[in-house]
């Protein structure tokens, strides 16, 4: 039996899972767990056929860059239905702005988190898709990146909050299908950089992400969160396709803007703190 | 030395940007997007970093005497890499010409609108992809 037919064969690729599985724990075999429990606690390796599927998948490649004339135009034109209380401190942070005293939600190194970064990002990001997997990949703050898993599973019972929470997706023709959970409560519900609220808890996001061009995408937000909105709030962003090699994302690790190049006792090149413009 | 008072020009807003002082990591929202100040100076630092490039200038002050260093950001060098910089296309003594959006606190700082090098004429400025149509071959 060569290797490749092994890899080559699903059925035989979560048995080979289920038998390790059971080798590494034992204990939990003795306890009755059987092997099925067991290959859904592993990733099966990939199959020349999870590959296959990968290639009649939609074309998603190159960089995108969002529509930030629209996300602008939202602000006004697509408010979310703030409950009374953060409509008033909305209002605020609106004035606040306009008096010049803008409070800065993203003033830290912080990633955006979900959903702000979908909604009011300035910068580019790229799709990757791997058997099993959706991953996004954003610039600038060192941690932008979503997976969102298309393997079939579902959310964790008791996932960990995160900045970017936990996410699930299927295929519905040439439209992922995303549904997220688990995000920290102080991830922003932003709708600029100055004016949004951290979402306190609970938010539940669907995404349905497709190409309404040969080089535009959309994707089309339903955003829950119940102790900062009233009901489900709609929205659309809009991102375009780019090729050219100067639109390659590059690394971004947002704390390095707080440092400069600096000389230690032993001569080596290292960080020191930015210590301003009046040094 | 009047060319060197910051000249200060009401213009429409034409380019949203994130521009941030390095070590406050501010937003764009700290600039006033209504204004714009022009400073003539001395380019004191380039510091080509995340999220977002910094550019310190020498400007001499209006009514004289030592000169104030103002603190112009700027994106990413990604995305200024894609509107045509590079790491070096600022150095410590060029003379520059910068329109800058200012704080809105009244300080020395403000949000790079554009920089001409006075000894080359070379404009530098930042486009947005979102300001472009999809680019494909």
């Amino acid at each position: 039996m060569s290797v490749v037919r092994w890899r080559s064969s699903g059925f035989r690729s979560l048995a080979l899972s289920a038998l390790l599985g059971v080798l590494a724990w034992p204990a939990a075999a003795g306890e009755g767990a059987s092997a099925a429990s067991d290959a859904a606690a592993f990733n099966a390796p990939p199959t020349a056929q999870d590959w296959l599927a990968i290639s009649k998948l939609p074309d998603w490649s190159g960089i995108w860059t969002p529509d930030m004339r629209d996300q602008e135009a939202q602000e006004t034109s697509n408010v979310p239905p703030w409950t009374p209380a953060i409509a008033k401190q909305m209002i605020q942070m609106a004035a606040d702005e306009a008096a010049g005293k803008p409070f800065l939600i993203f003033a830290h190194c912080f990633p955006e988190a979900m959903p702000s970064w979908m909604l009011i990002m300035h910068n580019a990001f790229e799709v990757l898709f791997t058997p099993g997997r959706v991953t996004l990949l954003g610039e600038v703050d060192g941690n932008r990146m979503r997976r969102i898993y298309t393997d079939g599973r579902g959310h964790p019972a008791d996932p960990d909050p995160s900045f970017h929470g936990h996410s699930v997706g299927h295929w519905e023709g040439d439209t992922l299908v995303v549904d997220t959970v688990a995000i920290l409560p102080q991830a922003y519900l932003a709708i600029s950089e100055a004016v949004g609220v951290p979402n306190d808890g609970g938010m539940h996001i669907v995404e349905r992400i497709h190409l309404s061009g040969p080089n535009t995408l959309h994707d089309d937000l339903e955003i829950t969160a119940p102790k900062v909105l009233t009901r489900t709030w709609k929205t659309t962003r809009i991102y375009y396709r780019h090729r050219a090699k100067k639109y390659d994302l590059v690394e971004g690790v947002c704390v390095q803007g707080d440092y400069v190049d600096g000389i230690d006792a032993h001569g080596h090149a290292i960080f020191v703190p930015n210590p301003g413009p009046a040094s | 030395m009047s060319g060197h008072r910051p000249a200060l020009v009401l213009c429409a807003w034409l380019l949203a940007f994130a521009a941030v002082p390095a070590f406050a990591h501010h937003s764009f929202a700290a600039y006033d997007k209504t204004k714009i100040v022009n400073l003539k100076g001395t380019i004191k630092s380039f510091q080509w970093v995340n999220p977002h490039v910094q550019i310190l200038v020498y400007v001499e002050p209006a009514g004289g005497g030592a000169p104030e260093i103002w603190s112009v950001e700027t994106t990413s060098p990604g995305v200024l890499t894609r509107s045509g910089w590079t790491r070096n296309s600022l150095k410590p003594g060029d003379r520059v010409s910068v329109d800058i959006s200012p704080l809105r606190d009244g300080s020395h700082g403000g949000g790079l609108d554009k920089v001409t090098l006075l000894d080359t004429g070379q404009v530098l400025t930042v486009t947005f992809a979102s300001e472009d149509k999809p680019d494909t071959p």
